[in-house]
């Protein structure tokens, strides 16, 4: 029997948290939007084979397609499925009054959290892998199976990138969700301005996230303005590195402030 | 199980399908040795191989640099129709790649270039007539059931080549030549044991129209001081040692060069750093008679990153065209 005077254990309340946070999370309207978009590249490899494979010169290879297709991916699609996805997890909560609910459980707050950020991350890498997979095998084979096997090293680097980039994305998102009650503009406006820096000169890059994500995609489609003139390319090492500590300190400064911040209900 | 836990899974297996079509795909695929740009027929170059230099030959002649007339014009696009005409082969139509390798077996030296491997599409019979025709000295043996082109046979530095596949020539010494058919028919892949230069091969820009990389043994036969300007009496500047050098470069949008140099330590990369800086000045300032070399050294970028030295330059078509020897007869003057 358990002690009803303490807390669940937290891997259990954790895994609790996750299912139900998960339910809430795939069938939504959220969820459909989000599949639309991620999807894009799916849809986009479906009409390369369909239509445009005949009319589209045979020096712009498939394989440059995918590339430009994967860089645009983790530059702009993926950052907003993590915005949409893990700034809701509380922010949605506070939003709808029923924080309340969550917080009077015997659970622990990290639990929570966790749990919450758990399910977000399975719903994103769920809707965006199958359509990173789907584009591969769309593009590459347009013109037979000949060069399949020298692109597959790619498109599980690709999965990877894609993976941490949800990760860090997602950790960073859900630091300014437990943080502001409105983190949707700020989320915004970092990923379609201040990652931008990315594309400036000196050190400035290496206060982004997508200059260490695209560093580590071996793809380089060719650029134009400020990206071809300063496009850096840091070592892979540094990057893991640094997208490793920074998730770190993301979910960490998160489950703290979760755990110690009053949220007061509006009436 | 509920309806969300369904998607997730069914997601789950799409992409563990697509997983293991792509491990299929890796086992199958003959390319699957492929290394960076390296094409996996280039494995079967020999182990100790110095440096490795690549074209992408589809990529510069799909060019916007190429495709104009004043790019393609130093390439004499007439001689291509001539060899075309003899030997069936168009090298703007069927060549993919050029891959040419320098080292101790693959017999770099004044009278040899290395081994060039070439991959494309070839008229394999008109090509074996024409080289069984073009010279008196050619004469022709099976090694290991591929034919072997000899020309000069017997004779100091004589040349070989031979078709590894319906896609593949390769040329070079008569050793390297059957060296590489040896490791094609023995499905070794000498070149992978060649860590550094496996190394070099991963980090090259994927998609690059031409690179090169080369090694530690390639850079020592580079000269350690260069004369000092104005250093009438003998001073010069003593250039640091280079570990590892890496080249890639792109024709569009504009032509694009990337050089990373390894030096031993973060004073050696400065100090080579300072020395390019230095020959970029002395460029500058032939700008009065050559403004284009003003412009050049102006669109040359140096960063230095711990020991490494990255020289980018970024030099517009117009630019680069300006920097071709002018042909006398196309002058305006004489042309009229």
């Amino acid at each position: 029997m358990r002690d009803a005077t303490r807390p669940l254990p937290f891997a259990r309340a954790a895994a609790g948290v996750f299912g139900l946070a998960l339910e809430g999370m795939v069938w939504s309207r959220r969820s459909l939007l989000m599949a639309v978009l991620l999807g894009l590249p799916a849809a986009f490899g479906i009409l390369y084979r369909a239509v445009l494979v005949a009319r589209i010169p045979t020096q712009v290879t498939a394989a440059d397609l995918y590339g430009v297709i994967v860089t645009a991916y983790v530059r702009f699609l993926v950052p907003l499925a993590a915005l949409f996805y893990a700034t809701a997890l509380i922010a949605d909560e506070v939003e709808g009054k029923t924080l309340t609910y969550l917080l009077t459980r015997p659970v622990q707050r990290a639990a929570i959290l966790t749990g919450k950020f758990a399910a977000c991350l399975a719903t994103t890498l769920s809707l965006a892998l199958p359509s990173l997979v789907l584009t591969f095998f769309l593009l590459i084979t347009a013109r037979g199976w000949g060069a399949v096997g020298a692109a597959v090293p790619d498109l599980f680097r690709d999965m990877g990138v894609v993976a941490l980039a949800l990760l860090a994305y997602g950790a960073l998102f859900a630091l300014l969700g437990v943080m502001l009650k409105r983190p949707m503009m700020p989320g915004l406006l970092f990923v379609f301005v201040w990652e931008m820096v990315a594309n400036l000169p000196g050190y400035l890059p290496r206060f982004t996230l997508t200059a260490y994500l695209r560093s580590l995609l071996r793809h380089r489609p060719p650029s134009e303005g400020f990206s071809e003139m300063f496009g850096q390319v840091l070592p892979a090492a540094l990057c893991l590195e640094v997208l490793t500590g920074l998730i770190a300190v993301f979910l960490g400064l998160s489950l703290w402030i979760f755990s110690t911040r009053e949220y007061v209900m509006e009436q | 199980m509920t309806r969300s836990r369904s998607v997730v899974l069914g997601s789950s297996l799409v992409v563990m399908v697509g997983v293991l079509v792509a491990m299929g795909a890796i086992y199958m695929s003959p390319a699957r040795a492929a290394v960076g740009p390296m094409p996996a027929e280039g494995l079967v170059l020999p182990a100790d191989t110095r440096f490795v230099v690549g074209l992408d030959v589809r990529r510069m002649v799909a060019s916007e640099l190429y495709t104009s007339s004043t790019g393609r014009r130093p390439l004499r696009p007439e001689a291509f129709a001539e060899l075309e005409a003899r030997t069936g082969l168009n090298p703007e139509r069927d060549v993919d790649q050029v891959v040419i390798a320098g080292g101790p077996s693959a017999g770099t030296g004044p009278n040899a270039a290395g081994i060039v491997l070439v991959s494309g599409r070839f008229d394999r019979y008109k090509l074996s007539r024409a080289m069984e025709t073009m010279r008196k000295d050619v004469t022709w043996k099976d090694h290991q059931g591929t034919n072997v082109y000899l020309f000069g046979e017997g004779r100091k530095g004589a040349e070989a080549a031979a078709f590894l596949d319906d896609d593949t020539l390769v040329f070079g010494s008569r050793a390297a030549v059957e060296a590489t058919i040896d490791s094609r028919v023995g499905g070794k892949a000498p070149l992978r044991s060649n860590a550094t230069l496996m190394a070099l091969l991963e980090r090259v820009k994927p998609g690059s129209t031409f690179w090169m990389v080369g090694d530690q043994s390639l850079l020592s036969n580079l000269p350690r001081s260069l004369p000092a300007p104005g250093g009438s009496d003998g001073a010069s500047l003593q250039l640091p040692a280079v570990r590892n050098l890496v080249v890639t470069g792109d024709l569009d949008p504009q032509v694009a060069l990337d050089v990373t140099a390894e030096a031993a330590d973060e004073p050696a990369a400065r100090n080579l750093a300072d020395v390019v800086r230095g020959l970029l000045a002395l460029a500058a300032l032939q700008g009065n008679q050559k403004p284009e070399l003003k412009e050049l050294a102006s669109a040359v970028s140096i960063t230095t990153e711990v020991n490494q030295v990255h020289l980018n330059a970024r030099i517009p078509h117009e630019l680069f065209l300006s920097l071709q020897p002018k042909n006398v007869a196309e002058s305006p003057g004489v042309a009229r």
